[in-house]
Formats: C-alpha cells, sequence, structure tokens
C-alpha cells in the first residue's frame, strides 16, 4: 500500500518534470515566430488577422443559419431544393465550375511580361479581394498557371500574345487601389519592366467564363 | 505533502529518488524562469501587446476555421440524409458533394510530395541583400506553380489549402497564406500522379528555380514522398458580394 502510493507520488514528481522539460526545451526554441517581427510587421498581421477573423464570422453565421434552416426544413417535412440550389451555385461560382458576373476590374498587358509577373498580378488581385479572375479570357481556377518567359506566355496551353487582358470580378476601387498604390504591383512592374505597359480600367459589369479544367482529383480521395 | 514526507523517513531509498527528482525540477524552474527574463526584455514596450494581440487572434481564426469546417460537414451531413426520396434531390446532393470536392471545401488524401523550404544559413555576404537568403511568399508561389505545372490536383501550404482566391504575401521574413501567419518551415503539399516528383524535377524551370535560389542563395530546398499525402479542406469564406453565378445554358452577354 505504501509502496503503491509513493509510487504514484514519484510517477507525479517524474510528469511535471517531463512537462518542465518540454516548455524549457521549447523556450530555448522559440522558432520564427511573431517575437521576430517588427512593430510595424506585426500592425499589418493583426490588421489582416483582425479583416479575416471578421470574414470568418460572417461565413459562420451564413453557416449556422443555413444548417437551422435545414433542420427547420426537415423537422417540417420538407424537402431543402431551394437550399441545395443555392448551395451549388455558390460553390460552382466560387471555385469557377461555373461562369460569372459582376463589376471589376480589367487589366491590359501590353508587351513581354514574363508568366511569373503576370502570377504575381493575380496574387495582388486575389489579395486585395477579387472573386473571380481570367487571363486572356481563360477562367483562373486552383490549378491553372500563366508560364513563361517574357513575350512568350501561356495559360492552360493558350499562347497569350503581345496584347492580353486580365479580368477581375471584385470591388473596383478596391482592386483599382490595390494595384496603383504607390510601391503596389504595378509600380514594382514598371520599375523592373519598363517595356511592359499596364493599363487598368474599372468595369462596371464583366462577364468570366466557367473554367475548362476538370476540378475533379483524379488521384486523391475525399478524407472524411 | 506532509504524510508523503512522512512516509520518506521510513523507506530512504525513495527519499533519495524524490529528492534527485526534487532538485532536477528546481533546476528546471530556475533554468525555465531564466529563459523567461530575457525574451521580455527582448520584446519591446509596443511590441509586447501587438504579439500578444496578434496571437490572440490567430488562435479565433483557427477556432472559428475549425467552426467553420465542421458546419460544412454538418450542412453536407443534413442534405445528404434530407427527403432524398425526390430524384431531384438526390441529383443536386451528388452534384453538390462533387462540387465541393472540387472546389476544395473537402480534406484530400492520396499520392504526392511534400516540398520544404527554408531560408539559407549561409553567410551573407557584404553587399548582398540579406532577404535574398529568406524564403519569400515568391518562392512558395513559385513553388506551388511549378507542382501545379507537374500535375498537382490539390496543394495545401503548411496545411492551408491553395484555392482559386488564395494569396501568399511576405510579411517581414515570414507569410500570410489564406490570411493565415505562417513560419518556415514552408511545407507545400502536393497530391498528384504517382510520378509527380519525377515530372517535377523534369522541369527546366524547377531546375532554374533550385539554381537560383537554392545553390545561389543556399535557400534549403528538401522533399519527402510519404506514401500518403494528406492536403486539408479549405476553411475560409467563399466570398461572393460582386460575382454572380451565371448558371449554365443561360445566355451571357459580356
Amino acid at each position: 500500500m505504501r509502496r503503491r502510493s509513493s509510487q504514484l507520488s514519484i510517477a507525479l514528481v517524474a510528469l511535471i518534470l517531463g512537462v518542465l522539460l518540454v516548455v524549457q526545451l521549447r523556450s530555448q526554441n522559440p522558432g520564427g515566430g511573431l517575437e521576430g517581427l517588427s512593430a510595424q510587421e506585426l500592425t499589418d498581421v493583426v490588421g489582416n488577422l483582425n479583416t479575416r477573423n471578421e470574414q470568418l464570422r460572417t461565413e459562420r453565421a451564413q453557416l449556422q443559419a443555413e444548417v437551422q434552416q435545414l433542420a427547420e426544413a426537415e423537422a417540417r417535412g420538407e424537402n431543402s431544393v431551394g437550399q441545395l440550389q443555392s448551395d451549388l451555385l455558390r460553390i460552382q461560382a466560387w471555385s469557377g465550375l461555373l461562369a460569372v458576373s459582376g463589376p471589376g476590374v480589367r487589366l491590359t498587358v501590353t508587351g513581354p511580361i514574363p508568366g511569373l509577373a503576370v502570377e504575381d498580378l493575380l496574387n495582388e488581385l486575389r489579395n486585395a479581394g477579387a472573386e473571380a479572375v481570367s487571363v486572356g479570357g481563360i477562367r483562373v481556377v486552383a490549378g491553372t498557371v500563366v508560364a513563361g518567359s517574357g513575350g512568350a506566355v501561356s495559360v492552360e496551353g493558350t499562347p497569350l500574345g503581345g496584347t492580353f487582358e486580365i479580368a477581375a470580378i471584385g470591388n473596383p476601387p478596391s482592386l483599382t487601389g490595390s494595384l496603383t498604390r504607390a510601391g503596389g504591383m504595378m509600380a514594382q512592374l514598371r520599375a523592373t519592366l519598363p517595356e511592359v505597359e499596364l493599363v487598368v480600367t474599372p468595369v462596371d459589369r464583366l462577364a468570366l467564363p466557367a473554367t475548362t479544367r476538370t476540378l475533379t482529383p483524379a488521384h486523391g480521395a475525399p478524407r472524411l | 505533502m506532509t504524510s508523503i514526507g512522512a512516509r520518506f523517513r521510513t523507506i530512504p531509498t525513495w527519499q533519495l529518488t524524490l529528492g534527485i527528482a526534487l532538485l532536477a525540477l528546481g533546476f528546471l524552474i530556475a533554468a525555465q524562469l531564466q529563459s523567461e527574463g530575457p525574451r521580455v526584455t527582448y520584446t519591446s514596450q509596443e511590441r509586447a501587446p501587438l504579439v500578444a494581440t496578434a496571437q490572440g487572434l490567430q488562435a479565433q481564426q483557427d477556432a472559428l476555421k475549425a467552426e467553420i469546417v465542421s458546419l460544412r460537414s454538418q450542412i453536407a451531413t443534413i442534405e445528404q440524409q434530407g427527403k432524398g426520396s425526390a430524384d431531384q434531390v438526390r441529383q443536386l446532393n451528388d452534384q453538390l458533394a462533387a462540387a465541393r470536392v472540387a472546389a476544395g471545401l473537402i480534406a484530400l488524401h492520396g499520392p504526392g510530395l511534400v516540398l520544404q523550404l527554408q531560408d539559407s544559413t549561409n553567410p551573407v555576404p557584404p553587399g548582398d541583400n540579406a532577404t535574398d537568403y529568406v524564403v519569400s511568399a515568391k518562392d512558395v508561389r513559385t513553388a506551388v506553380e511549378l507542382l501545379w505545372l507537374a500535375g498537382a490536383e490539390a496543394i495545401a501550404v503548411n496545411g492551408e489549402r491553395v484555392t482559386a482566391s488564395t494569396a501568399i504575401l511576405d510579411i517581414g521574413g515570414s507569410l500570410l497564406v489564406n490570411s493565415a501567419y505562417q513560419s518556415q518551415p514552408y511545407q507545400v503539399s502536393a497530391i498528384g500522379p504517382a510520378d509527380l516528383y519525377a515530372r517535377l524535377t523534369a522541369e527546366p524551370a524547377f531546375q532554374q528555380f533550385l539554381r537560383d535560389r537554392g545553390e545561389r542563395f543556399g535557400i534549403r530546398i528538401a522533399f519527402a514522398q510519404p506514401p500518403d499525402v494528406v492536403v486539408p479542406a479549405y476553411a475560409g469564406t467563399i466570398n461572393l458580394r460582386n460575382a454572380r453565378a451565371v448558371p449554365s445554358g443561360s445566355p451571357t452577354t459580356p
């Protein structure tokens, strides 16, 4: 009896010791975390997280409302065709499986721009809240890459030629502002690629086609 | 404590064992307290609350994402169980399930590879730009683009699914992926054909990436080919405030 309880206490001490050891090792190696950032960078991170969390709360509220509607419909014995249809449209439009229309910007690119620079512009547009993007009339979805060296860029195997358009649906002032701000992506590209001409135009209504890619995975399987 | 102490006297070997353990414990506590010290002073007064705020917000974000993923699967379950007798409902459910997989709202697993990028440990020669020795958003984007071109069908960066709306940005030597803060090592997980690795390494653009970033600046680029690569579901917003779906079959006027 005595032996057992003291074994227990030794085990307890060993446990505390182990925990402390881990904490100690972790604190010795803080890793490349937030501690390494400057005050300005931290302010950016905080601003970004705030915006993002607000969007996520909106999404959560929307999903919670949907769960409730579905549950109520089920309780009334109704089918949920309306809900299913609107869900389907939203997911298909967002992923590029459906054509979409809406306001946005048109960015005309002329000159020998490399694929990586076009990708920089697309990244900037996504960051500015673009909801759908096309390049040379081809919808950009997960897996779409604009590739090639300056003057020979192509997307989905289609050459883009010397002049092409990037169309992005989203809030036109946000998209324009993000592209044209001082030190922004357009200013950077003008400095590094002076022979490339970039013109942004806000547009009231753009129509973007659906992707021609198959987004259904052929190698991966859903992990439920 | 007193009851344990009383037992010590009866069996001295335990006393010894416990004594040693407690001594080690004391050392560890002391070491811990000491290592806390410099970190607190290192974090300047204006930065400390910012770090705490950012950590708090990041924790909130992680919780929100987990909730969103769980709500989405809840919705999918309710929809699947719904009064599925009608052909229309059954058909819609099938379409929805397929659309969710295609959109990246469902985690996938399968063959593929994990590409890991880490900052250079090379000393920065005088006159060189120190940022060239750090993994940039552009490096990670390049890795993602090359993997797509090599045939990847699903990609995540440190667990953040790369979707049609994903932006990867620099933030002071670290990255924001889907607006989530990520620090190195950056692991780009890709699911694709069994020969994804061979296809990637055969790409001239990838060989150039290895030369430009690996050889030139010492960016550490490593591979792993686990038997089963997991790419998590996208946990962010499906933000369509300006875009309206144009159902297929309806006329499109530019």
